[in-house]
């Protein structure tokens, strides 16, 4: 048996640093971290600035023709809003899991499984009730994305696999599931490619006429200010944060780690199907193969750029998202692959990552 | 003669803290050298220093003629001196014969695992070590783990052996084994520094001894000679132990009830504490403690058995449960279990409460009442920090500490159970504990108390029980305490 | 019958590369996430570079390059600066990603068109003799190179992990780095050199599937064969031998799938194509955590 002490640090004395100077009740570091997340921002666009020129390309013109691509126009903004709404989504919800110390990265298959939740009911939804239809498709869709999590959470609690592979594995199969869909109760016979029929007219989200974005941002947006409300205000914001600390001290605090792992998977499967509902609702108007494509790890990268704070996450999912909304118009004008987005999403997590590990 | 080890002048510092303030060490060979000191008197650090681990601020080290100087253990090693330390540096998962060929250029690029093996026999035979090469270390006793790292030593040709608190882990007759083993080496010419805070050990093996306070040498004598007074004092300053004093109040009815307890680990294990009484728990580390412990606090599921508290059965009850029936906890794991250490001083006081007031109100979380009674605690228990929003990693351990008593003892509990609640604390903090185990029993509490340091059971115990292989190998109440009875019942677990 | 063992072991062999790197790094400490996206990087590498240079030889080795460039990355970040090493895995594989379509577009002028790459997949190497044995003798005995690489790959791993020193220092790593460093060893070094490893060995995995098998590079052509061989590492206990066979049994259900397809089963087709990663699930849940887990993975390194 080991002895106690070797689960202790080295003496006190060799622990000490500098003294801090902070009073306020919420963590350390904060505005230092700010900081260190925008450096990483800047030196990762430095580095496509690189490679943009690498390959005789002026980075200037490049990066200006992405800004107009994503701000020049109402239309445009439209577009960027769009696109941030699954990632603010689903970000916030991965953020909290990450908070609590799980490692969710099912939310691609959360979003897909949502989307096919939200086309069943939009696609049965008696008309005699079009107030309700938006309502109705998004539950659902929040509901199947929350059964999807539990499905991994089962697997994961029940049978101790780690909930890396649980999720990750869904994903795929989530994938497949939407295309099955589409050949048999949900698909249009008759299309030459997987879709379902166009969803009735009154699940249409509304829209915000100026810049032709659907509500979504607006949801999204309240749904991660209740989000960060919950995390920082709430005993079971206080029992994630814990446990994301320590799970011995979670543990020791009386707070049931299964129980924590459930609440935050379901929460953020719930969330993400959101995700997919909107999307389904808002941008393309039916079910398609495929949506859902990426945005899994999108959520992870807004929720690695937001701190793991879900108000953060709003910039951070906007940022994202104006960099894809104006990779399109770069890659059209200037010749520049609109992959180098995911390139710069990529080197910009990886200096984050570096630049804000806790030290023990 | 010139020596093996010269020391000169080692500077160490954290901070604002001199761990080591200009020390001087000399080591013959063919010399045990006791280095004693309170926790916190720079020791460990000293050792690190000179074994590669960690850079001095300034001093100098010459070692065999040569001078060591920003050097690693790899290093250290291959001059030919050799760490024992106190937590094992061994893989559990390997055999003895392949933690011994780790990292070892003479075990060859394509491992000459045979060689090695007959190599750990012979030396093992030589000086009485008794192991087997092909033995997985997690099937060895701790005992036998230790012999591990003296092998490896021993096989590397190291001229000076430095042991950190080797007996820590022991049962009495382990250490017995370990003393003959000692002289063995010095037999052979070794030098050997014995790292220990225990006084009678020291004085038993020792050639000479070095006495550390506060990062500076404050004695230095050879042990013939030498006066146990004259020793502690130049430790502490002040007399080691203080002598138990009874309490002066009547004790109360039974509060604890623990009967046929029994889980993976221990049992069965029958216990009665009444309030207004602390029981110590001496006993060797490993020896069931901590799965004892934790049952007892709902950490570790119970298999058998009841525990009552005040006429409320919590054997099967959670952790919350176990907190509304009045039982307090303080474990021995202080960085990842009992404290949340990247959170602040305030989240840490409200841990184990943040469902009910003040903290709390239905869902929320209440900010204001919160910090207010953190600075009411931070007063009361003095605990130094700039303010409640400190985070808790910052502080010194004896601090730290207090945040875990204070937040304990402030639910006025019933029960508390503290397992090895003074660990690594300087002497102000380790007296701070124990005044306070000694207040809650004033109030009328039931106080277990569990630590393998005997000095403190001895001080603050009125009943003391010894915990071996998992079960009590005995009890006494503390005014007819025989100290040789006491190592008898330790040794219930061999080597 | 034997049409299927015969798409089962191609379908294998990349993963089967991949698992060994995967060792490679798990062994060491550091969890193996990146795998799909050093497989990535790999099969991009191997293509562009015999494209480029008109040698396959050329292509693997910058293949093994490939791999390693990225791994790179997980180990200065996840090692060196003691970043979450599953999320950093994650991270790697989302820049290989980006990186590899851009290059690819890149190479033909910009824009958002591909370049188009056709080269001959690697013709097999019967093995004289042997290749002439019934039925056994084309189904082991006549396969491309890479495909040997990968049966001698798993013996030079095992042998490299339990007899020599360096082996062994790395599986002590992954189990008590304090340890490795007491006895004078460089944790750091040896978990950063392990995740290098782990990538060129993975890209190699992904030349298998470029270079040897297709002969072109598509955007994401790994399609989540990285984490099917991460799941086949841990079904198989982080043992080269064993790790393999998982990494065949896989194989043979996507072979079996495939082959399902053809027949016009009333399954639905893509349910099926759910098998491998259906079967991964079941298999790890009925396996549970396991005791061979080593016991210091994904832990950081103690700073000084």
């Amino acid at each position: 048996m080991s002895n106690p002490a070797s689960s202790l640090p080295a003496p006190a004395s060799e622990q000490i640093r500098k003294p801090p100077r902070y009073n306020s009740f919420r963590l350390q570091l904060r505005d230092n971290l700010a900081w260190r997340i925008l450096a990483a921002v800047v030196l990762s666009m430095l580095c496509a600035a690189a490679l943009i020129a690498l390959s005789g390309h002026n980075p200037l013109t490049a990066f200006a023709a992405m800004a107009v691509g994503a701000v020049g126009s109402p239309h445009q903004i439209g577009a960027a809003l769009n696109r941030t709404t699954p990632y603010l989504l689903a970000g916030s919800g991965v953020a909290m899991c990450f908070r609590a110390g799980i490692i969710n990265i099912g939310a691609e298959g959360q979003i897909a499984v949502g989307g096919i939740g939200a086309t069943a009911v939009a696609l049965i939804w008696p008309s005699a009730l079009p107030e309700l239809a938006i309502a109705a498709s998004l539950l659902a869709a929040a509901a199947t994305g929350a059964v999807w999590a539990g499905i991994a959470t089962a697997i994961h609690l029940g049978r101790r696999v780690h909930e890396v592979l649980a999720t990750l594995l869904l994903n795929f199969i989530a994938l497949l599931l939407v295309k099955q869909m589409l050949v048999r109760p949900l698909g249009q016979f008759g299309a030459g490619f997987l879709q379902s029929p166009q969803l009735p007219a009154a699940t249409r989200l509304w829209r915000i006429p100026e810049v032709d974005a659907h509500f979504g941002i607006v949801i999204t947006v309240i749904i991660a200010a209740g989000l960060s409300f919950v995390l920082w205000r709430t005993r079971f914001g206080f029992a994630l944060r814990v446990a994301g600390n320590s799970r011995p001290a979670a543990a020791y605090a009386g707070f049931s780690l299964p129980r924590l792992t459930w609440s935050v998977m379901l929460l953020a499967g719930a969330v993400a199907g959101l995700a997919g509902g909107i999307e389904v609702l808002g941008v393309h108007r039916r079910l398609i193969e495929g949506f859902s494509l990426g945005f899994g790890f999108k959520a992870v990268t807004v929720a690695l750029l937001g701190a793991l704070e879900p108000m953060a996450v709003i910039p951070a999912s906007l940022f994202v998202g104006l960099l894809e909304a104006g990779s399109l118009s770069m890659q059209r004008q200037i010749g520049v692959p609109s992959a180098l987005v995911v390139v710069i999403e990529g080197l910009t997590m990886l200096f984050v990552l570096a630049a804000t590990v806790r030290r023990v | 003669m010139p020596s093996l080890l010269e020391m000169r002048g080692i500077v160490r510092s954290f901070g604002a803290l001199r761990a080591n303030d200009g020390v001087d060490l000399d080591v013959q060979s063919g010399q045990i050298l006791g280095l004693l000191g309170e926790n916190g008197s720079g020791k460990s650090t000293l050792m690190k220093v000179l074994f590669g681990m960690l850079p001095p601020d300034s001093g100098t080290i010459v070692f065999r003629g040569h001078e060591l100087s920003h050097h690693h253990p790899a290093e250290a090693m291959a001059a030919g001196i050799a760490m024992i330390h106190q937590h094992f540096m061994l893989i559990d998962a390997m055999t003895v014969v392949e933690n011994v060929m780790l990292c070892w250029p003479q075990a060859g690029r394509v491992l000459k695992t045979a060689d090695m093996a007959a190599r750990v026999r012979e030396a093992s035979r030589r000086f009485g070590l008794d192991l087997d090469p092909d033995a997985l270390v997690a099937s060895l006793p701790l005992g036998r783990r230790q012999r591990v790292e003296i092998l490896k030593a021993i096989l590397r040709e190291a001229e000076l052996l430095i042991l950190d608190e080797p007996t820590s882990n022991l049962a009495p007759t382990e250490i017995a084994d370990l003393l003959t083993i000692l002289r063995r080496l010095r037999a052979e010419g070794k030098g050997i520094i014995f790292i220990s805070h225990k006084l009678p050990e020291v004085l038993e093996l020792c050639d000479e001894v070095v006495v550390l306070r506060d990062g500076r040498v404050s004695g230095r004598a050879p042990v013939a000679g030498a006066s146990r007074a004259q020793l502690a004092h130049m430790m502490v300053g002040r007399d080691l132990v203080r002598s138990h004093v009874p309490p002066h109040h009547a004790l109360g009815a039974v509060r604890l009830s623990v009967k046929d307890l029994a889980a993976a680990g221990f049992g069965p294990l029958t216990l009665d504490v009444r309030g207004g009484e602390i029981l110590g728990v001496a006993g060797v580390d490993g020896n069931g403690q901590i799965e004892f412990v934790e049952a007892l606090a709902g950490l570790r599921p119970v298999g058998a058995g009841t525990i009552v508290i005040d006429r409320c059965d919590v054997a099967h009850a959670s952790v919350a449960a176990r907190m509304r029936a009045g039982m307090a906890y303080i474990p021995a794991d202080r960085s990842a279990t009992a404290l949340v250490r990247r959170m602040s001083v305030a989240e840490n006081l409200m841990l184990r409460d943040s469902n009910h007031s003040p903290y709390a109100k239905g869902p929320l979380l209440v900010r204001g009442p919160a910090v207010a009674k953190a600075l009411e605690l931070m007063a009361e228990y003095d605990i130094r920090a700039s303010g409640p929003g400190t985070v808790v990693m910052r502080l010194s351990g004896g601090n730290q500490q207090k945040i875990v008593v204070a937040r304990e003892l402030d639910r006025a509990p019933a029960v508390l159970v503290a397992h090895q609640a003074a660990w690594g604390l300087d002497p102000g903090a380790t007296r701070f504990v124990l005044d306070r185990m000694i207040a809650l029993r004033a109030a009328g509490a039931a106080v277990v108390y569990v630590s393998s340091e005997l000095e403190e059971v001895l001080e603050i115990s009125d009943r003391i029980a010894v915990i071996a292989n998992g079960r009590f190998a005995g009890e006494t109440p503390r005014a007819e305490v025989d100290l040789r009875q006491i190592g008898i019942w330790m040794a219930g677990r061999a080597a | 019958m034997t049409d299927l063992l015969a798409a089962a072991i191609r379908i294998a062999t990349p993963l089967v590369f991949a698992a060994l790197g995967g060792i490679l790094s798990e062994r060491a400490g550091v969890f193996a996430v990146g795998l799909e996206g050093m497989m990535l990087t790999g099969a991009f590498a191997a293509v562009v570079g015999a494209w480029w240079s008109g040698s396959d030889l050329v292509g693997i080795l910058l293949a093994l390059l490939g791999g390693a460039a990225i791994a790179l990355t997980v180990a200065v970040v996840a090692v060196r600066f003691r970043a979450d090493n599953m999320v950093t895995g994650l991270t790697a594989n989302i820049l290989a990603f980006g990186l590899t379509s851009y290059l690819l577009r890149e190479l033909a002028g910009g824009g958002g068109r591909p370049i188009a790459i056709h080269l001959t997949p690697l013709a097999a190497w019967p093995i004289p003799g042997l290749s002439d044995l019934p039925v056994l003798g084309p189904l082991l005995f006549a396969q491309p190179p890479l495909t040997y690489l990968a049966v001698l790959g798993c013996l030079a791993l095992a042998l490299f992990l339990n007899r020599t020193q360096a082996g062994l220092t790395l599986r002590a790593t992954g189990e008590n780095p304090e340890a490795v460093f007491a006895a004078g060893g460089n944790p750091m070094r040896v978990r950063m050199l392990a995740v290098i490893a782990c990538g060129a060995v993975a890209g190699l995995g992904g030349a298998v599937l470029s270079l040897q098998q297709v002969g072109t590079f598509t955007d994401g052509m790994m399609g989540g064969r990285g984490y099917l061989a991460l799941a086949s590492l841990i079904v198989g206990r982080w043992n080269p031998w064993a790790a393999a066979a998982a990494c065949l049994v896989f194989g043979a259900a996507e072979a079996f799938e495939l082959r399902l397809q053809s027949f016009g089963v009333p399954v639905g087709s893509y349910i099926v194509q759910m098998a491998p990663y259906v079967i991964a699930l079941v298999v790890l849940a009925g396996l549970g955590r396991s005791t061979k887990l080593p016991a210091a993975i994904g832990q950081p390194l103690q700073s000084d």
